[in-house]
């Protein structure tokens, strides 16, 4: 399965949309000018996901993981390297991070930030689809960024695809690249699709 | 059927209680109009409002500062089906609560809190929110951030401390090759080329090498008397200009010799300082010939002596090429040089504003160093209290009158050949009669003989066989009166105190440091023997 240019094109369109939200929401409450840099998006099978962020991530990674449901369902995730989740914290905090494991206050933080991200951008898709989307609690773990995606196919027995989305933020003269997930199964993925689609005529 | 909905009454009923007496975290639910319906005892022990004060009332009238920081909309984000993370870094807390916190007394509680939709279905009915006390934690992760940071500083200023040792170590073998360098290539050249031109230039070259030389292993010495406390003062009542005056006619000859110009100026009626004249001498010595160093061809080195508010203050001003901001607060310190480059165009081993520093304190009194910034030249300054009261005079230096020794005859002592040469062609410039001796028993033998009687003996005192010690206690038990009482000059090249005193103690009336200045020994003969 892949995008056409339209579709893409559609889909980056609609992401701005959440990462302006989201955006918005992180500057009030960091008090900080905080950029999201237009989304790049891919799509993928979900089992090759995991060989194409294991390119540009390495290591460990602290990931947020919500799973959302409704008639578009799945996971999310935003992955962000530990270097780039600690400098994050850095940026939005005025305090240096200690390493994750042992800064509960950073984890919330990442948590809080993944929370806010994911959520602006399904919830744009739910408004296209006018159905609302509900979430599970946020979860934040970090563990080397194969074993996270081995859990999300280790669950499903269908064929599923990834929604890949380069997400930049921008704050303070620094740039923190993380990468949002956003797996659905074929069904949930057409649904997504023809609103999309359906969205952009309307558009023109 | 009934008997199972009976079981799921009794079932909610429990869950219902369970909730209720949850006391490790704040648990509260509203209904999808934000009325509070539940209200757990965690919250009723921590913020003393009861469920019955709570319960029916809206959450944003009963919390308006929830409006006030925005956190009504995460509830309104809840009610449309999203969970918020409240982390305590960015909202410090949710709830308003004082808590008494062991050590700090009271102290307002950090919370993290979530706040989920409750869902009947696809359906939004209410939101349920959980609150965490994370006060200790924020508290153990603030010493812990504060310990790290301390851990990296003092690690850094280790580093830095041995880094600095290193670069001195470096240099400090650099300043000691250099003249060594110069010294045995000319040696070379005038054992090879012995035409009388560069044979005097040669020589000129060879004394001012060790002359250095002999300055670096002082500063060296000095340096390491100050670190173990040893260093002792001869404190004497004196005039700061004399010993500016005195320092400035030492580098006078340098100064002119490099275009550049010294310009006094002595304040009339300073008050005395109570100082050692030698050791401070040293401090606007070393002040000047940094000054001198940092100066090019035509620039000017000023030196004042003023007095302000019981301190005399001197201060050297130059404009040459000034000193970086960030460096002037390290300007003082052991080893330290602004520029510690291989390429560094000056010489020194970075010891000599250091030992201005510790002498200055050691008098009681402080350095300064000002800076306009690189290119603009630099001033130091000294202060030292002034000697309060009527004794404000300082005691003026005699003036030196030119030393001979026309008529003296000298004994010298020493096992080493080379240091017994020298002794004899220095004393017989002015003008003495010496015999040199290389070891102590001949020596004895020579004076038990009365063959020849010295006015005076020099003698060395770490000789092998018979050291100077054992020669002047033989001297002091022999028969004949005259040469029982000969005045006699013990030479070390150990320069403490100790050796001072353990020489004048088994009977040598002065002791002289090696290696000898000529005029301080001819001097110190010319005392020994009027007296």
């Amino acid at each position: 399965m892949e995008l056409t240019a339209l579709q893409q094109d559609a889909l980056v369109e609609l992401l701005n949309i959440g990462f302006g939200r989201a955006a918005a929401s992180l500057s009030q409450l960091t008090g900080h000018r905080v950029l999201l840099e237009v989304p790049q998006v891919t799509l993928q099978a979900v089992d090759e996901v995991g060989e194409a962020l294991e390119r540009v991530v390495q290591g460990h990674v602290a990931s947020v993981h919500q799973i959302f449901s409704g008639r578009v369902s799945g996971d999310a995730l935003l992955i962000l390297d530990e270097a780039g989740a600690a400098m994050l914290k850095e940026l939005l905090t005025n305090e240096p991070a200690l390493p994750l494991a042992i800064d509960a206050s950073a984890r919330e933080v990442i948590t809080e930030i993944g929370n806010i991200l994911l959520n602006a951008c399904l919830g744009t898709f739910g408004n296209l689809l006018k159905v609302q989307v509900s979430f599970s609690v946020p979860h934040l773990s970090i563990e080397h960024v194969g074993a996270i995606l081995e859990s999300l196919k280790v669950a499903h027995e269908e064929i599923r695809y990834a929604l890949v989305v380069h997400a930049g933020f921008r704050l303070r003269d620094t740039q923190v690249t993380g990468y949002m997930v956003i797996v659905l199964s074929v069904a949930s993925l057409d649904r997504l699709i023809h609103a999309v689609e359906d969205w952009e005529q309307s558009q023109s | 059927m009934p008997a199972e909905e009976e079981n799921l009454d009794a079932l909610a009923a429990a869950a219902s209680k369970w909730f209720e007496q949850l006391d490790d975290r704040g648990v509260f639910i509203t209904d999808d109009c934000l009325i509070v319906r539940r209200w757990n005892r965690w919250l009723v022990e921590r913020t003393g409002l009861r469920s019955s004060e709570m319960v029916g009332r809206p959450l944003l009238e009963l919390f308006p500062d929830l409006v006030e920081r925005g956190l009504a909309a995460s509830y309104h984000d809840a009610l449309a089906g999203e969970v918020r993370i409240l982390s305590q870094r960015f909202h410090k807390y949710l709830l308003p609560i004082t808590r008494s916190f062991h050590g700090a007394g009271l102290t307002e509680m950090a919370q993290s809190a979530r706040i989920e939709p409750l869902t009947d279905g696809h359906q939004v009915v209410g939101t349920i929110t959980l609150i965490e006390d994370v006060t200790e934690r924020v508290i153990s992760e603030r010493e812990l951030r504060t310990q790290i940071i301390a851990s990296d500083e003092a690690r850094r200023v280790a580093e830095e401390a041995s880094r600095l040792k290193d670069e001195f170590l470096a240099t400090l073998s650099h300043e000691i090759r250099t003249p060594l360098n110069a010294v045995i290539g000319w040696t070379r050249i005038l054992q090879t080329q012995p035409s009388v031109r560069s044979r005097a230039h040669a020589l000129e070259v060879i004394e001012r090498n060790a002359m250095s030389q002999m300055r670096l292993v002082e500063d060296l010495l000095d340096m390491a008397r100050i670190i173990s406390g040893k260093l002792r003062l001869k404190i004497d009542t004196l005039s700061l200009a004399d010993v500016a005056q005195a320092a400035v006619d030492v580098v006078a000859p340098g100064a002119t010799a490099k275009k550049v110009a010294i310009e006094t100026a002595f304040a009339a009626d300073v008050p005395a300082v109570s100082g050692d004249s030698e050791r401070l001498q040293q401090v606007i010595w070393n002040l000047l010939s940094n000054a001198l160093k940092f100066t090019d061809p035509g620039g000017r080195v000023r030196i004042e002596v003023t007095s302000d508010d019981g301190y005399v203050r001197l201060s050297v001003r130059d404009n040459g090429q000034g000193i970086p901001a960030d460096f002037i607060p390290f300007v003082f310190d052991r080893f330290r040089q602004a520029d510690a480059s291989a390429s560094r165009r000056h010489g020194g081993l970075g010891l000599g504003l250091s030992l201005v520093r510790q002498i200055v304190e050691l008098h009681g009194g402080r350095v300064g160093a000002e800076s306009e910034g690189a290119g603009k030249g630099s001033t130091f300054s000294v202060s030292l209290p002034a000697v309060p009261g009527p004794d404000r005079h300082p005691v003026h230096p005699v003036a030196l009158e030119p030393v001979t020794l026309q008529g003296i005859s000298i004994l010298i002592v020493d096992d080493e050949t080379d240091a017994r040469e020298l002794l004899v062609a220095m004393l017989e410039n002015f003008g003495a009669t010496v015999r040199a001796i290389g070891s102590a028993d001949d020596a004895l033998a020579l004076l038990t003989s009365t063959e020849w009687e010295p006015d005076v003996l020099v003698s060395d005192m770490g000789m092998a066989d018979t050291d100077g010690f054992a020669l002047i206690r033989s001297i002091r038990a022999l028969e004949s009166p005259k040469t029982r009482t000969l005045p006699a000059i013990a030479l070390t090249a150990y320069a403490n105190p100790e050796d001072r005193v353990r020489a004048l103690v088994a009977g040598y009336q002065n002791h002289m440091p090696k290696p000898v200045d000529a005029n301080a020994l001819a001097a110190a003969i010319v005392r020994i023997v009027t007296t």
